[in-house]
């Protein structure tokens, strides 16, 4: 291997160890503050009260689920409302990029509904889709909609134009333009764009999972905060959390694999 | 000028000790400057006191009004120090704030709930036991003073949460669902209870049973133990504005309704008729065995909070409820007594 490779390998490691140096600081810090007693278990519960806890919910679940059965719907509520409105998004942003009059058309709306609190019309998606999964998933849906369309226009309008030109000059039709084209320039916006789309629908599950609750961590997390049990709290933060790196690393793994060109133009 | 570092240092710390002697002053003063006060915006004499400004002038300060959307907020803003007074908090965050030893004490009641929180059930789903609820949606705000009945009312009629499914919705989003008819049964309050009752709904009554059962309900008045220590005469001075408004709606009802009605933004009649559904306890009540009791012989109310934070325990919504005798130190009739005499 040549110097600079090792050079940034070494670099590479140092870097782990910073990361490690961080969590075993905080590790520490928590450890420290905790076991003094200078903070109330009700705001920052301590390792010990904190495995208690997911020991408790392990076995004994939580309010007649398990822990399991929160995690698996909450996923399902994820996954389902992301890949629909993520699709629905992509498609949308493709045609707005292409096309202006379909731009036009969409992106007053899509720009209204952007920045729109999700807890602003959550009383209206009940009276509009019950109090099943349904309204959970259309406000994911929702969220995710607009996050994912904007990436996917932005990709289309910076495709180069001399390369579109290049291919027409060549003879390609207009759908060949786009399929061969337009559609894998844009490819690394759209995942750029669905991995901040699935972390505001990450972030949206909570006020999702009001709707109509009793199910689903991101209820567990707001009915435990309730009666300030940090320790049911801290436990599905953590999961949650991890929950969130792992869909983010399974998303960045499919765009190394299916986009390994970006960024090398 | 020279300033050196050091005698720039004990520049500021003669001045840091300026500041903080003229705070110790103003401790010891009888009035505090600002009051931080929780409250639920609803249609009780409580917001007479307020929209009259009875509060500001009987305790003599400023005071800083925070509107709370469950008795859990008013718990954890306690926690936090950043609210002096919780008006009107349920008796089940009381307990459960009791038992998290959030230091506050209980120092008054506002209302026993009784039939102003009760089940309301759509006619179309044919409830007419307490068995025919199997199978069937009920919602119910969780956390809640409802919440705490509706598990008694399951509880005591032999039905688990697999016989029934119990959805936490809020009281909007309650009325949303029923009338999609997405609910069979809500336990709730009013105005979302006025609205179910409006649109098919009809009452099934449990609060009677209930109560007799120990599954009693109540609005309480909190103050944070610190503040009352501090400011006592104060605390007193909050007390006597809430007396004061008590005895407008029970001499005046028609006056005193149209303040609240003003205040919560409803037509007179409505507040009216959802006021009389709440027995507002007096006073002198209040400071008798059957709820807080007197400094010295803590009522019987005192025995329900400990109740009340039992059956949370198996609810697994909060860890551990101490003795009863955390519950009778946490009330204090001191600050009523003193506000019913004068």
């Amino acid at each position: 291997m040549s110097p600079p490779g090792r050079a940034r390998g070494w670099g590479r490691l140092g870097d782990r160890w910073v990361t490690v140096g961080v969590l075993a600081l905080f590790g520490a810090a928590w450890v420290a503050v905790t076991r003094s007693g200078w903070v109330n278990d009700l705001f920052l519960p301590g390792p010990g009260l904190l495995w208690d806890g997911f020991v408790d919910l392990v076995e004994n679940g939580y309010k007649s689920r398990s822990l399991w059965e929160h995690g698996a719907l909450s996923l399902k509520r994820v996954l389902l409302g992301f890949a629909t409105g993520a699709a629905v998004g992509t498609l949308l942003g493709l045609a707005m990029g292409y096309n202006r009059k379909i731009e036009a058309f969409f992106d007053p709306l899509v720009e209204f509904f952007r920045p729109l609190p999700q807890l602003a019309y959550l009383v209206l998606l009940i009276v509009w889709f019950g109090i099943g999964d349904r309204a959970q998933i259309v406000l994911l849906f929702l969220t995710a909609l607009p996050v994912s369309s904007v990436a996917a226009m932005d990709g289309v309008k910076s495709v180069s134009i001399q390369r579109v030109q290049a291919a027409r000059s060549l003879g390609a039709s207009g759908w060949q333009v786009f399929r061969h084209v337009v559609f894998p320039s844009a490819l690394p916006e759209i995942f750029t764009g669905a991995r901040l789309a699935i972390g505001v629908v990450y972030a949206t599950l909570i006020a999702a999972e009001i709707i109509a609750g009793s199910t689903g961590l991101g209820w567990m997390i707001l009915d435990a905060g309730r009666f300030l049990r940090s320790e049911y709290v801290f436990v599905g933060i953590v999961l949650l959390g991890l929950l969130g790196l792992l869909l983010d690393r399974l998303l960045l793994g499919i765009e190394l694999r299916v986009v390994h060109w970006a960024g090398r133009d | 000028m020279d300033l050196t570092r050091r005698s720039f240092l004990r520049l500021t710390a003669a001045a840091a000790g300026g500041t903080l002697a003229v705070r110790g002053r103003a401790a010891r003063a009888a009035a505090p400057e600002k009051i931080n006060v929780a409250f639920f915006l609803e249609t009780k004499p409580t917001m007479i006191a307020k929209g009259e400004g009875w509060f500001e002038e009987m305790t003599k300060a400023r005071i800083s009004w925070s509107e709370a959307g469950s008795g859990a907020e008013i718990n954890t803003g306690m926690a936090a120090g950043s609210f002096d007074f919780g008006l009107a908090i349920g008796s089940s965050p009381t307990a459960a704030g009791i038992s998290q030893n959030i230091p506050y004490q209980l120092i008054g009641m506002v209302d026993n709930i009784g039939p102003a929180e009760d089940m309301i059930v759509r006619k179309a789903a044919n409830i007419k036991s307490p068995a025919d609820f199997k199978g069937k949606k009920v919602a119910t705000p969780f956390g809640s003073t409802s919440h705490f009945r509706l598990l008694g009312f399951l509880r005591t009629n032999r039905l688990t949460e697999k016989d029934v499914t119990v959805l936490d919705m809020k009281p909007d989003a309650e009325v949303a669902a029923w009338q999609r008819g997405d609910i069979d049964a809500a336990y709730v309050w009013s105005p979302a209870k006025a609205k179910m009752l409006e649109a098919g709904g009809v009452r099934f009554p449990t609060s009677k049973a209930l109560d007799a059962a120990g599954y009693v309900i109540a609005d309480l008045i909190v103050v944070r133990t610190a503040f009352a220590q501090q400011y006592p005469d104060a605390v007193v001075g909050f007390l006597r504005a809430y007396r004061k408004a008590l005895e407008l709606w029970k001499t005046k009802p028609a006056e005193a309704a149209a303040i609240v009605a003003k205040q919560a933004g409803v037509a007179p009649e409505v507040a009216k008729s959802e006021m009389e559904e709440y027995d507002f306890v007096p006073f002198d009540a209040q400071l008798s065995p059957t709820w807080l009791g007197t400094p010295g012989t803590p009522g019987k109310f005192t025995e329900v909070l400990k109740r009340t934070a039992d059956f949370l325990v198996e609810q697994k919504s909060i860890r551990s409820a101490p003795a009863l005798a955390a519950f009778q130190k946490a009330t204090n009739t001191t600050y009523l007594q003193q506000a019913a005499r004068g």
